[in-house]
């Protein structure tokens, strides 16, 4: 079994889910042009890929092997149905921003990803940190992606405007093609760096 | 009990279904209020910001709202206020954006001279194109827009139009679809104002 830290770096970098698995794009293009919506968004995701783990680790003796994937996805549902009504009741404003995308988070492969790879075969407490840390490797790259698409697209981060004045927002920035360079270029420095890491090594 | 069996399958997929739906339809109650608040306060801040009313806090909403009398016209309803010593009337309505629904409200003065206000309850359009629809630079083209032959005209497309008399606003360069789907809305929400309060065609 893997150690807590080599989980970290595994999943922050060196099987990153969104640039080594390349798994839970869609949300990756579609949330990214706003920095509030994708840290929101993507603490969601966080916090249902981390309790859904621990909650498919905790039951998985008992669950029978036909309807496994039936069961997670039900955990998965679960969780981010609480996401939803947790957002709607005390945060409505954000919960109107993300639209949708709330109810997707059952959809992002990262989650079944996590709770069939990892959970199903390894105790609770480190499949919940799995999922975490899987959770933040996801948060980290969309939240670098939001950043310049915020930045080019709007001339504000966070909502303030940094750009000056005169700055013309890159149209482009706003939907999702930009998301699928920024994606292609995170993938490709991401490639790169890690394998001059091998040569070296 | 074989848990590869049948009677155990079945038994145990009713059980987690039970268990976690049980959970949810317990939050989902005891969040409803609250979501159901947030709703009718989002709903009675837009009628009173498209008036010119700001209230923020929950408690300026319901006592702003306070004065607003309520008129019920066959199928249609308005809300009428004193706004700083002047008779406003407001309408909410909903018609097609490029993605799908624009909710909002108009206000205009009682002798139906000028649009008050516009506001954006809710929308579908890209954040940063369409989406602009929900922004100040764009509403704020309605304060005091003169109407001129029952109709307020969304037109070409510019820095937003400074004139208050010419009936004309600016549309949103990049979006020619919400910004006809805005003109389609204004033409008729105003020719039903029209009707019920007095044109002056």
């Amino acid at each position: 079994m893997s150690s807590p830290t080599q989980i970290l770096k595994d999943n922050l970098w060196y099987n990153n889910p969104i640039f080594m698995q390349v798994l839970g794009i869609c949300s990756a293009l579609a949330v990214t042009n706003l920095l509030v919506n994708t840290a929101i968004m993507a603490a969601g995701v966080t916090f249902v890929t981390a309790f859904s783990s621990l909650t498919v680790s905790i039951i998985k003796s008992l669950i029978p092997r036909k309807v496994r994937m039936v069961v997670q996805t039900l955990i998965i549902a679960f969780y981010t149905i609480l996401v939803d009504l947790a957002l709607r009741a005390y945060l409505p404003d954000i919960s109107r921003a993300l639209g949708p995308y709330v109810g997707l988070i059952i959809t992002n492969c990262i989650i079944m990803g996590r709770a069939e790879a990892f959970a199903q075969s390894n105790p609770p407490l480190i499949s919940f940190w799995d999922g975490a840390t899987s959770g933040i490797g996801y948060m980290s790259v969309l939240m670098v992606i939001a950043f310049f698409r915020e930045l080019m697209g709007f001339g504000t981060l966070f909502g303030l405007r940094v750009m000056p004045e005169n700055f013309v927002p890159w149209t482009i920035m706003v939907t999702a093609p930009s998301a699928f360079f920024f994606l292609g270029l995170i993938i490709w420095g991401g490639k790169t760096i890690m394998n001059r890491q091998g040569a070296t090594a | 009990m074989n848990k590869q069996g049948l009677l155990y399958t079945v038994l145990f997929s009713f059980l987690v279904s039970f268990v976690f739906v049980a959970v949810l339809a317990i939050v989902n109650g005891s969040t409803a209020e609250q979501v159901a608040l947030n709703l009718r306060l989002q709903r009675q801040r837009a009628i009173l910001s498209a008036m010119g009313r700001e209230a923020e806090t929950q408690q300026e909403i319901e006592n702003a709202y306070a004065d607003v009398e309520i008129l019920e016209y066959n199928d249609t309803t308005l809300y009428r206020a004193q706004v700083a010593g002047r008779d406003i009337y407001a309408k909410e309505f909903v018609g097609a954006g490029l993605w799908g629904p624009i909710e909002g409200v108009l206000a205009v003065t009682g002798d139906f001279e000028r649009a008050v206000g516009l506001e954006i309850v809710s929308h579908n359009e890209t954040p940063g194109l369409g989406g602009r629809v929900a922004e100040e630079p764009f509403l704020s083209q309605f304060r005091e827009e003169r109407i001129v032959d029952d109709n307020i005209v969304v037109g070409g497309a510019g820095s937003g139009d400074e004139d208050r008399e010419n009936g004309t606003v600016d549309a949103i360069t990049g979006a020619s679809r919400t910004s006809d789907g805005m003109r389609v809305i204004l033409d008729r929400e105003l020719s039903v104002l029209a009707s019920l309060i007095g044109g002056n065609s």
